[in-house]
């Protein structure tokens, strides 16, 4: 898959890079308007994420160019402002997704891979792990050709810990995707994620799957297996 | 006191001595006149009395004016001047004591000296008296009476800027992010005390601005560095070779950048909220939007085993945006159940335009009062902001929805009156 993304502030750009850049993935990185610009015209992307706020320009204007050479990427602005508006612009203007910062790099990674499968028509495709296969827009999960019978809650836990697989994801991450919220006051979310974690966790191994998910201690959990 | 009815009493406690004065004064000029008036009807009568005393050979039957007292004697003693006096003799027909002005005077007729006496009563003085005592509470009554009228008038026409101003000044929020606007008139001072009223408010409402406009662009420039510091975590979180302490440093310092950066949104919704940048509002109805947001807690209802209980006699509809309804209530349902009990209970009722949330948990250790300020929390609570209850009281204010908060039988109660239809 290849990546642009439209960073200024190097340091989150270099994270960004560093996350995304495994598996097959060729992720650029660009700071500013003009080699943005250039840069889209020049090779065609798969997905491209883009700040509003950049030097020399605005990433909405990236996002119209990017329109008017009617191109086919995927596009996800990431903004430091949390404003409906600014969604809405950017939404109306053809940007598939929208994420504010500061974001956890596990769920920017879970938006590409969600907005590519949606992108390419691979919804109906299974992700097949093992013995575990997934039809994410089924809402199925079978093991061992076998249904699995799992809660909306537990079905999206799998299915972003299997999007980042072989990373860490933290607690704070998890609870914070699966309930979709820019909260305000946070309820203390950790027991909410260890209680569907260990139910996911046991329905999978009843149903004869290897226990692929590890606890890392403090922090999370990872979803291993071995390519 | 009024400033009208101050001045009232001020005129009144110089007015009054004056007018006292002014009294007595008159009242001695003008007895001092009937005097005189009195002793010249006394003179006339004298010598009256004396060209009856030539002509007549028996006195005792000389009669004067019908109202006097009239009496000749003859005596040895002699003066020439005619004298004057006052005297009190008892009068048998009214059973009192009267006042008499007496003439008297010597006259010489065929080598006899006679005395005559002359009695005149002077009723007129004392009524005079009495007139003029019951004249001066008409005056004070009407000057009262005018005084009022005057201050009436002055306050209606000659201090209707001033109050105008006060009335403005009264209903005048930073909060609404409005300048300040006076009506000039066409008095000097009040059209001073406009201008310099307007000039601080003025300085005052910039600077506020740019508070807020710093608050807001402190909380955006903070976001970046975050989501440096977050993403640096998240990469430093899949090192194999960390050891377990290692691994709990990060967390810490995962959830304290977390807290910064919901914080941070918290700020900044706050300022947005304040700055009336929600300005979308539609017609929204509460039962809706209180089960939608229910619907995100059934987790942690389960979690904590609470049960919750809704009973909506009615719909409430409500002109307001649909993101700030949401925050709103998915505050207030937050509180009710981070602030409750294992096994504990939520109420959430609607009655006409009241929407009554309550839920038992343990009395606050803070002032209710304070509940909504910032930053006020309970400190037991380690997960809490202290900010959610503020980022309400501020959505409320904005709505004019009237919030109270109270503790009653081990329950905490959030009452939110709605303002009518309009």
């Amino acid at each position: 898959m290849r990546i642009l993304l439209v960073e200024d502030e190097i340091e989150l750009q270099k994270s960004i890079v560093q996350y995304l850049d495994y598996a097959g993935n060729i992720v650029e990185a660009v700071s500013e308007f003009r080699k943005a610009s250039d840069k889209i015209h020049e090779f065609d992307y798969d997905c491209i994420l883009i700040d509003i706020n950049i030097t020399n320009g605005s990433g909405f204007d990236l996002v119209k160019e990017l329109k008017q050479a009617k191109s086919k990427a995927g596009i996800i602005i990431i903004s430091a402002k949390n404003s409906l508006d600014d969604k809405i612009t950017g939404l109306d203007l053809g940007a598939d997704d929208y994420l504010t910062k500061p974001f956890h790099l596990s769920e920017l990674n879970a938006r590409i891979k969600a907005l590519i499968r949606r992108k390419n028509f691979e919804g109906g495709k299974a992700i097949d792990i093992n013995e575990i296969t997934i039809y994410p827009d089924d809402r199925r999960v079978l093991v061992k050709e076998q249904e699995l019978d799992l809660t909306t809650t537990e079905f999206r836990l799998l299915l972003y810990l299997i999007t980042n697989k072989n990373r860490v994801v933290s607690k704070n991450s998890i609870s914070q995707h699966l309930l979709n919220d820019d909260d305000i006051d946070q309820i203390d979310n950790h027991n909410f994620v260890y209680s569907h974690l260990k139910n996911l966790r046991k329905k999978l191994v009843e149903k004869g799957s290897e226990d692929y998910i590890q606890t890392i201690y403090g922090i999370g959990y990872k979803f291993k297996v071995n390519d | 006191m009024k400033l009208t009815s101050k001045s009232i009493l001020y005129y009144l406690v110089i007015s009054l001595p004056l007018l006292i004065i002014a009294c007595l004064f008159s009242y001695y000029l003008i007895r001092s006149e009937l005097r005189d008036g009195t002793d010249e009807i006394l003179a006339r009568e004298k010598l009256s009395a004396e060209k009856l005393i030539n002509s007549s050979a028996n006195l005792d039957t000389l009669t004067l004016l019908p109202d006097s007292f009239f009496t000749v004697r003859i005596t040895s003693y002699h003066a020439d001047a005619q004298q004057y006096a006052d005297t009190t003799m008892y009068d048998k027909v009214d059973n009192e004591l009267k006042n008499y002005r007496v003439s008297k005077s010597f006259y010489n007729h065929n080598k006899t000296t006679y005395l005559i006496s002359i009695l005149k009563p002077t009723l007129e003085e004392d009524e005079l008296a009495e007139g003029l005592l019951s004249s001066l509470f008409l005056v004070v009554f009407f000057l009262l009476l005018s005084f009022l009228l005057v201050n009436w008038i002055l306050s209606k026409w000659i201090w209707k800027p001033f109050y105008k101003t006060l009335s403005t000044l009264h209903d005048y929020e930073l909060k609404k992010n409005e300048l300040l606007i006076l009506n000039p008139s066409n008095t000097k001072e009040f059209n001073e005390l406009n201008d310099a009223l307007i000039k601080m408010t003025d300085k005052i409402y910039t600077d506020y601005i740019r508070q807020k406009e710093f608050t807001e662009n402190a909380s955006h420039e903070i976001q970046t560095p975050l989501a440096v510091i977050r993403s640096k975590i998240e990469l430093l979180i899949q090192s194999e070779n960390l050891k377990e302490d290692e691994m709990l440093q990060i967390q810490t310092i995962e959830t304290a950048a977390n807290k910064l950066s919901t914080l941070n949104k918290a700020l900044l919704l706050l300022v947005k909220i304040e700055n009336h940048q929600f300005k979308e509002a539609n017609e929204l109805s509460l039962k809706i939007h209180i089960e939608n947001v229910l619907k995100q807690f059934d987790w942690v209802l389960t979690d904590k085993n609470i049960q919750l209980k809704t009973e909506f006699k009615n719909d409430l509809l409500f002109k307001i945006n649909p993101e700030l309804l949401d925050i709103l209530l998915a505050n207030l349902l937050q509180n009710a159940i981070r602030h409750n009990f294992k096994n504990g209970t939520i109420d959430v009722k609607i009655t006409n335009r009241t929407l009554t949330i309550s839920n038992t948990g343990d009395e606050l250790k803070i002032k209710p009062t304070e509940l909504f300020e910032r930053f006020k929390k309970d400190t037991t609570k380690q997960e809490s902001l202290g900010i959610g209850l503020a980022i309400v009281k501020s959505i409320t204010d904005v709505y004019n929805i009237n919030v109270t908060y109270f503790y009653e039988e081990k329950h905490h109660v959030f009452q939110l009156v709605f303002p009518p239809k309009d």
